[in-house]
This record gives C-alpha cells, sequence and structure tokens, in this order.
C-alpha cells in the first residue's frame, strides 16, 4: 500500500517536472526562432521531441535515464568537439577569419583604392556650392563642396563628387592664419558657404564617404579629417565574371587561390587580404609535417610535454611512495605527519599555484630568500625566466602538488598487500630489500599502474599549472620563437588558437586532433592493461 | 640500548617525515605568514612573524572594489550547483550502464571514453561561440552569465561523473537490485528506492570531488564573466597578482587563505572516503 503511494507522488513529480522543463525549452526555442537562430531553434525543437517522446511513452527504459545526462554531452562537449575538429581542414586564421561574401565586400570597397602616391596632400574647407546654399528643403541632398587649396602651388578649387570649378587667388576669403575661409561672392549671389560648426557632425558620413572630383583621370580625392583633402587611385578593378582582381599598375592579375585569398597569378605567395575561411583539407596537418616553422617548435613542444608528463610522474610517484613505505609502521605522531603531507592535496589547487608564482619570484621570492639564507649570502636564481630553471620549477611545483596523491594511493595498495607474502619471504630468508623488490613493488604496480597512467594523462594536458605558473614561458619573441621552454601541446595549442596578436584556428585544431590521438592511445593502453573494459561484455 | 634500537628503526622515518612536512607546509606557510604581514609585498624579511595585523583581511574584506564575499559566493554556488546536478545526472547514466541491458551498450562506453579524451580546453572557442549566439536570445543563460557558465560545466562534468560514478555503481552488489526485481520492482523503483539510498554515501564523495574541481576552475570563468560582481574567486583573487602596475600578494594571500580554509576542512574531515574514491581513479583538478 505504501509503494503504491509511493508511484502515485512520483509519476504526478515526474509529469510536472518534464513539462517544466518542456515549457522552458518551448520558451527558449521560441525566442531563438523569433531572433532568426534557426539552428539553435531546430535543436531545442529536437529537445523537446526526445523528452516528450521518452518520458511520456515507454519506448526505451534505459534512454530515460540516459537522456539528461545526453542532451547535455551533446550540447557542450560533442557540438564543440565535432565543430573544432571540423576546423583542422579549413585555412582559419587572422586574415582569413571572415565568409568569402565578406572578404571580397570589403576588398572592392576599402582596399580596390590606394593613396597616390607623391600627391600633393590639399588644404580643406568643407561647406556647400552656390545653387544649393540657402534652400534648406535640399540641403539634406546637397553636394558637399569643398574648397581645396594648395598654397604653395597657387591651386585653388571647389569639388564635388561631380563637379570641379577652378577659383583664382583673388577669389579666396584668408583667415587669420593664411589658411582659405570663405570665397567672395559674384554680384549679390554666393559662390560657395561654408560649414557652420554643427553641420560637421551632422554631415560626417557623408564627408567620409563622398569620393570629390580631381583633375586627373583616374583619380579622386578623399578629406582625411575636416582639413586635409588627399588624392587616391582605383589600384586594383574586379572582374565579376572570372572572379578576379586585376592590379591597375602593375597589370598583375589576381585570382581565387582556392586557399582562402585572392593570389597573384605570377607569384603565389604575393595575396590580397582579408581573405576568408576556406576548406583546405588536410594542409593543416601537411603543414605539421612540412613546415619548418611549425613542425620544428612542436616537436620540441612534444617532446618535453611527454619529458614533463613522465617525470612528473614519476617524481609525484617516487617520493609518495617513499613517505607511504616510510610511515608504513606504527610510529608516534603518523597521523599528524599524515594530516600535514595531505594540506597541499586538500588545498585547491589553483590557489596553490599562484602563490608558488609569488614564491619563486627572483627579487623578492621566498625560495630565493629560503636558499640565500642557507648559503649564506643573497642569490638571484631566475626561477620563472631561464628557460631550465623555468622548467625545474614547473616539475618542483607539480611534485608538490601531486606527491599526496600517490602517499594516499600507495598506503591504500600497501594496506591491501596480504601481511602473509612478505612474512612468508622473510621466513624464506629474504631480506629486507628483497622482498620489496620482489614482492611488495611488483604487487604494487600491478595495483597502481592503471592509476599511475591516468595520472599521465592528466598531465599531459594540465593547463592550468603551465598557463597560470609561467604561461608556457619564458619565450624570446624577438628571435622569432613560437613555443616557450615549459610550454606543454595543451598550452602551446591554446596560444595559437587565442593568442592576442595571430590566431590560427585551423592549426590549433590540427593540434587538437594530434593531441587527442595521443592522450587516447595511452588512455586505451591504460585501460586495456586495467582490464576495465572486460566488465562491460 | 632501546635508544640505540629506536634510533636506527625509526628516526630515519622521522627524518624523511621532517623533510616531507617541510615541503609541503613551506607555501602553506608563506599564505598565512604573508596575509597576516602589515604590507602587501611577497617579500621577506624574516621567515619568523615580524608583527601582528589585519591590514590586509582589512583592505580584502572593506574595499567597494574587490567584492569578496560576492566572488566566494558566486564560487560556492556555481561549485554546489554544477556538482549536486551533475552528480545526480550522472548517477543516473551510471546506473543504466552498470544494471540495465540495451543494445550499444559497450560501444557507448567506449564513445564516452573517446570525448572525454579530447582536450576540452581546445573547444573552447567553439563554446564560447555558441554561448554567443545563445546570449543574442536568452541573456540570463548566455555569455557573461553564471547561468551560462554554468551550463558549460554541468555539459563538460558529465563525462567524468559518469565514468566515475560508474565504478563505484559496479561496486554495489547487483544481488539486492536481483532481489528487488524478482519482487515486480520496474528499473525506475529500483534506482530511486534501492540504488539511491544505497550510493549515497559515494555519489556524496562523488559530489565533494566534484565541488572542488569545478571550485578550482580558471580559464572557462576567466573568459566568460567579465563582469566583476559575477567573477568566481579564482579569477578576482588572479587579479591582485596579474595586474601591470600592482602585485598585492597581502591581500591575495589573504584572500586565498579565506577561500581554500572551508575546502582544506572538508577535505580532511571526509579524507577516508575521498581515497576510496581516488582509488578508483578520481583525479582532483
Amino acid at each position: 500500500m505504501r509503494l503504491l503511494k509511493g508511484i502515485k507522488i512520483a509519476v504526478i513529480l515526474k509529469i510536472v517536472l518534464v513539462t517544466i522543463a518542456l515549457a522552458v525549452l518551448g520558451f527558449l526555442m521560441q525566442a531563438a526562432l523569433l531572433a532568426g537562430d534557426t539552428q539553435i531553434g531546430i535543436f531545442f525543437g529536437i529537445a523537446i521531441f526526445l523528452i516528450a517522446l521518452v518520458y511520456f511513452t515507454r519506448i526505451s527504459i534505459p534512454l530515460k535515464f540516459f537522456l539528461p545526462g545526453v542532451l547535455l554531452l551533446a550540447t557542450f562537449v560533442i557540438t564543440p568537439v565535432v565543430y573544432t575538429i571540423s576546423m583542422s581542414a579549413y585555412q582559419y586564421k587572422t586574415g582569413n577569419i571572415l565568409s568569402k561574401p565578406e572578404a571580397l565586400k570589403m576588398l572592392k570597397s576599402n582596399d580596390a583604392f590606394a593613396q597616390v602616391p607623391n600627391e600633393k596632400k590639399f588644404d580643406l574647407k568643407l561647406g556647400w556650392c552656390d545653387e544649393k546654399y540657402g534652400d534648406p528643403k535640399d540641403v539634406a541632398n546637397a553636394p558637399v563642396c569643398a574648397l581645396v587649396s594648395y598654397y604653395p602651388d597657387n591651386i585653388y578649387f571647389l569639388s564635388t563628387a561631380t563637379t570641379l570649378t577652378p577659383l583664382t587667388r583673388d577669389r579666396i576669403i584668408f583667415n587669420k592664419v593664411g589658411l582659405p575661409a570663405d570665397v567672395t561672392k559674384v554680384g549679390a549671389k554666393y559662390t560657395w558657404e561654408p560649414f557652420y560648426e554643427d553641420e560637421y557632425a551632422t554631415f560626417d558620413k557623408t564627408i567620409v564617404s563622398t569620393r570629390f572630383k580631381y583633375s586627373k583621370p583616374g583619380t579622386f580625392m578623399q578629406a582625411e579629417g575636416y582639413s586635409v583633402m588627399a588624392v587616391y587611385a582605383q589600384r586594383i578593378v574586379y572582374d565579376a565574371k572570372a572572379d578576379t582582381f586585376t592590379d591597375i599598375k602593375t597589370g598583375f592579375v589576381y585570382k581565387d587561390n582556392g586557399r582562402g585569398n585572392y593570389a597573384n597569378t605570377k607569384n603565389g605567395k604575393d595575396v590580397m587580404y582579408p581573405g576568408w575561411r576556406e576548406v583546405v583539407w588536410f594542409e593543416n596537418f601537411v603543414n605539421l609535417v612540412n613546415d619548418p616553422s611549425v613542425r620544428d617548435p612542436l616537436v620540441a613542444v612534444f617532446i618535453w610535454t611527454c619529458i614533463f608528463a613522465v617525470t612528473t610522474v614519476v617524481t609525484q610517484f617516487a617520493l609518495g611512495l617513499l613517505i607511504a613505505l616510510t610511515l608504513h609502521t606504527k610510529m608516534r605522531g603518523r597521523w599528524i605527519y599524515r594530516s600535514i603531507i595531505i594540506l597541499p592535496y586538500a588545498m585547491p589547487s589553483i590557489m596553490s599555484i599562484m602563490i608558488w608564482g609569488g614564491m619563486l619570484n627572483t627579487d623578492f621570492g621566498a625560495v630565493n630568500n629560503l636558499i640565500g639564507l642557507l648559503v649564506g649570502h643573497p642569490v638571484h636564481l631566475t626561477w620563472l625566466t631561464d628557460p631550465t630553471l623555468a622548467r625545474t620549477s614547473v616539475l618542483l611545483v607539480n611534485l608538490w602538488l601531486g606527491f599526496p596523491y600517490f602517499y594516499l594511493i600507495s598506503t591504500g595498495a600497501l594496506q591491501a598487500i596480504p601481511a602473509e607474502l612478505t612474512e612468508a619471504a622473510a621466513i624464506d630468508g629474504a631480506s629486507g630489500g628483497q622482498t620489496f623488490r620482489k614482492i611488495t613493488l611488483p604487487l604494487l604496480m600491478q595495483m597502481l599502474s592503471p592509476l599511475l597512467i591516468s595520472s599521465f594523462a592528466f598531465n599531459f594536458n594540465n593547463f592550468n599549472l603551465i598557463y597560470l605558473l609561467t604561461g608556457g614561458g619564458p619565450k624570446d619573441t624577438l628571435s622569432g620563437q613560437s613555443a616557450g621552454a615549459t610550454d606543454i601541446l595543451i598550452s602551446y595549442t591554446y596560444n595559437l588558437a587565442f593568442n592576442k596578436g595571430t590566431q590560427n584556428f585551423g592549426l590549433a585544431s590540427a593540434v587538437s586532433i594530434v593531441i587527442f590521438v595521443a592522450v587516447a592511445a595511452i588512455s586505451l593502453y591504460g585501460i586495456r592493461r586495467s582490464k576495465v573494459l572486460e566488465s562491460f561484455v | 640500548m632501546i635508544f640505540l634500537k629506536w634510533f636506527l628503526t625509526k628516526s630515519w622515518r622521522h627524518a624523511i617525515a621532517w623533510a616531507v612536512c617541510f615541503f609541503a607546509l613551506f607555501p602553506l606557510y608563506m599564505i598565512v605568514l604573508t596575509s597576516f604581514k602589515k604590507t602587501t609585498s611577497l617579500q621577506v624579511g624574516s621567515f619568523l612573524p615580524t608583527g601582528f595585523s589585519l591590514t590586509n583581511f582589512n583592505s580584502l574584506l572593506t574595499n567597494p572594489t574587490v567584492p569578496f564575499y560576492t566572488w566566494m559566493s558566486n564560487s560556492v554556488i556555481i561549485a554546489a550547483f554544477v556538482s549536486v546536478v551533475s552528480v545526480f545526472i550522472g548517477a543516473a547514466s551510471a546506473f543504466a550502464f552498470s544494471r540495465l541491458r540495451f543494445r550499444g551498450k559497450k560501444a557507448s562506453i567506449q564513445l564516452l571514453l573517446l570525448i572525454q579524451m579530447f582536450p576540452a580546453v581546445l573547444a573552447l572557442s567553439a563554446v564560447y561561440s555558441i554561448m554567443d549566439r545563445v546570449h543574442a536570445f536568452a541573456p540570463s543563460i548566455g555569455l557573461g552569465t553564471i547561468g551560462g557558465l554554468v551550463l558549460v560545466y554541468l555539459g563538460g562534468a558529465m563525462g567524468v561523473n559518469i565514468w566515475l560514478l560508474k565504478g563505484f555503481v559496479d561496486s554495489i552488489p547487483i544481488e539486492l537490485d536481483e532481489a528487488a526485481r524478482v519482487d515486480g520492482a520496474s528499473p525506475m523503483q529500483i534506482y530511486w528506492r534501492i540504488f539511491l539510498p544505497l550510493a549515497s554515501p559515494v555519489l556524496a564523495v562523488v559530489c565533494l570531488l566534484s565541488f572542488i574541481g569545478t571550485f578550482n576552475e580558471y580559464i572557462l570563468a576567466s573568459l566568460f564573466l567579465n563582469d566583476p560582481s559575477q567573477q568566481t574567486i579564482a579569477v578576482g583573487l588572479h587579479g591582485f597578482i596579474s595586474g601591470q602596475f600592482a602585485t598585492n600578494w597581502g591581500p591575495f594571500a589573504a584572500g586565498s587563505l579565506l577561500a581554500s580554509l572551508p575546502i582544506v576542512v572538508l577535505f580532511l574531515s571526509l579524507q577516508k572516503y575521498i581515497v576510496n574514491g581516488l582509488t578508483a581513479g578520481a583525479v582532483k583538478g
């Protein structure tokens, strides 16, 4: 009877919870669709459908357990991972971030024109030409009329987008500093009238975008600010039919090179920017192998990553085991030792890493102070800025962070080894060292090897430590180094993708996949050893 | 004679223990020493305390531009929510993996394991752009909000937790489930009425590990939350020492002391249970 009552409450609770979830998702779907984000809208739609299907029918009992986790995984892990993997097939880096239509638009508007070198820079005074002036209705459509002058050569003229009117010097009224400020009237009629102060702001967009007429063919003038006029000429012409740009001066033709840029047909290295994201399939992977500027730092980083991960595991395990063996006997104060030794592990690692960063400072750091105290004179070891010392620091800090973990698990494993085994060995006349080497250690390794491997995999990608302690440095950027001395694969790749200067998402994604494969191989090996998967069959 | 015996068998043990304790305590001692100093620098004139001052705590807790309590409560709320919800959802999946029979079980476990191995930091830009799009229509759960960050953490915690919990669930005797099934209980009833009560100590441990892991997370939190009143304690305190012009080690040490203390106490008091979790393959972040 009690059981039955429980079921009823459970059913009601289930219906209420599922309905709330559906309502929230429905609301979000509507919002997404209204905002025009169809992809995300459809995603919510699928989620709603699946939830209703799984929880209101009996289609699959396992799915009732899995669905919430699966939805979260799909959204925040699988989708980003798939996206990242697909990016590895793209030319996707600084200079190739836009889509092709966006890049084309920018090339046609901004970059098709260039200032003519060796051409004069004119003085500029903005205003309105006579026929429009005084007709308030039409001011908005009136062409802005520039009073342009070049004092040394006695050149004065009025220019709009379509007209060019030369003026003689006697028509010009100069201001106190000798710059043209106005034009004399012809009879009662104004030829030109300067802007009022507030008109500069009002017509700012028109001023910036107007191409004023200039005397030489193929050129025009554009305002630089409100008081200087510069001469521009068309540099490249776009041929929509052939999808090519032609440089007017040199005659070079720039063609879509299929790799996200318009490139000179005579010299493939001469490309126009901005480019766009383009599928290049395995080029990023090929570069990993073939391009020395990519390959060499990557190989160096890979080697250091392995050294770092192996050394970390070995030192942490060795120290942890040493303490476990030392304390593996009844002795006074053991629990105090134990409590103190696990403190580094209990402390949030992020705080520890940051405080270590301060302690390793060359000038005020406690480590240098302590060494100075021991050797009797001040020392100035550059712990975080010298490549070798920085690597030592990273290993030292990681040893501090991780040895209590190995102490704890080694102690657990030691306790699990039956005392009979070691006693039998002692009776057979084995020495303490022999018993340890021939019995205790093999058994320990057998028990702990899966944990050693998972610790290796964890440290292989120990981003927090490197990022917060050294930032991957020290790095000699002046000599063009792209990887720091302590950079491990993951921090190096993070910098490739999120560096403030140049970013290369495509290459970073390719390296991510390499890391992925490496870690997967290590872990699968570990799993096979621990035979975890056997229990699933 | 007794002393000689003690000296030969025990003294080296104490010597090693002392040395290791010194190594373990040195940074922690520096945090305490620095936080109770008068100045804000990490400079050590002497390794012995030269005075006792609460200046650094005062400047941390009363400075209006340093919302320490807000950071702390943000971190605790985020970590608590993420750990409880992710363990709850993860436990359901782990139960199904461990106890139910269905097609594609082995394949899905292997897939889960495989996804787990992708370096999460590197999928950041994709997560970032997804949450940026979500922000456009649902500002309360998109980029720059605690809600959004929690969702991303939940997704990220899923794989680890399912994997870890599955190990625990496997160690709970299946005979109880079978007895219940013979008595006619459905999988749902077994889950709610037999499995969850039995597994609750284990779930609590995974919860705690997940809490500490989330509390320690830095890079996502620093990319996601820009507004100081929304930041977590890790990001906020990092600001003290990463400043271009002034590094305030004093308040930083005081802050990390206050922030770490509850975690350390929690960890030490539950260490027996945590160690069991560790031997099952958990790696604390």
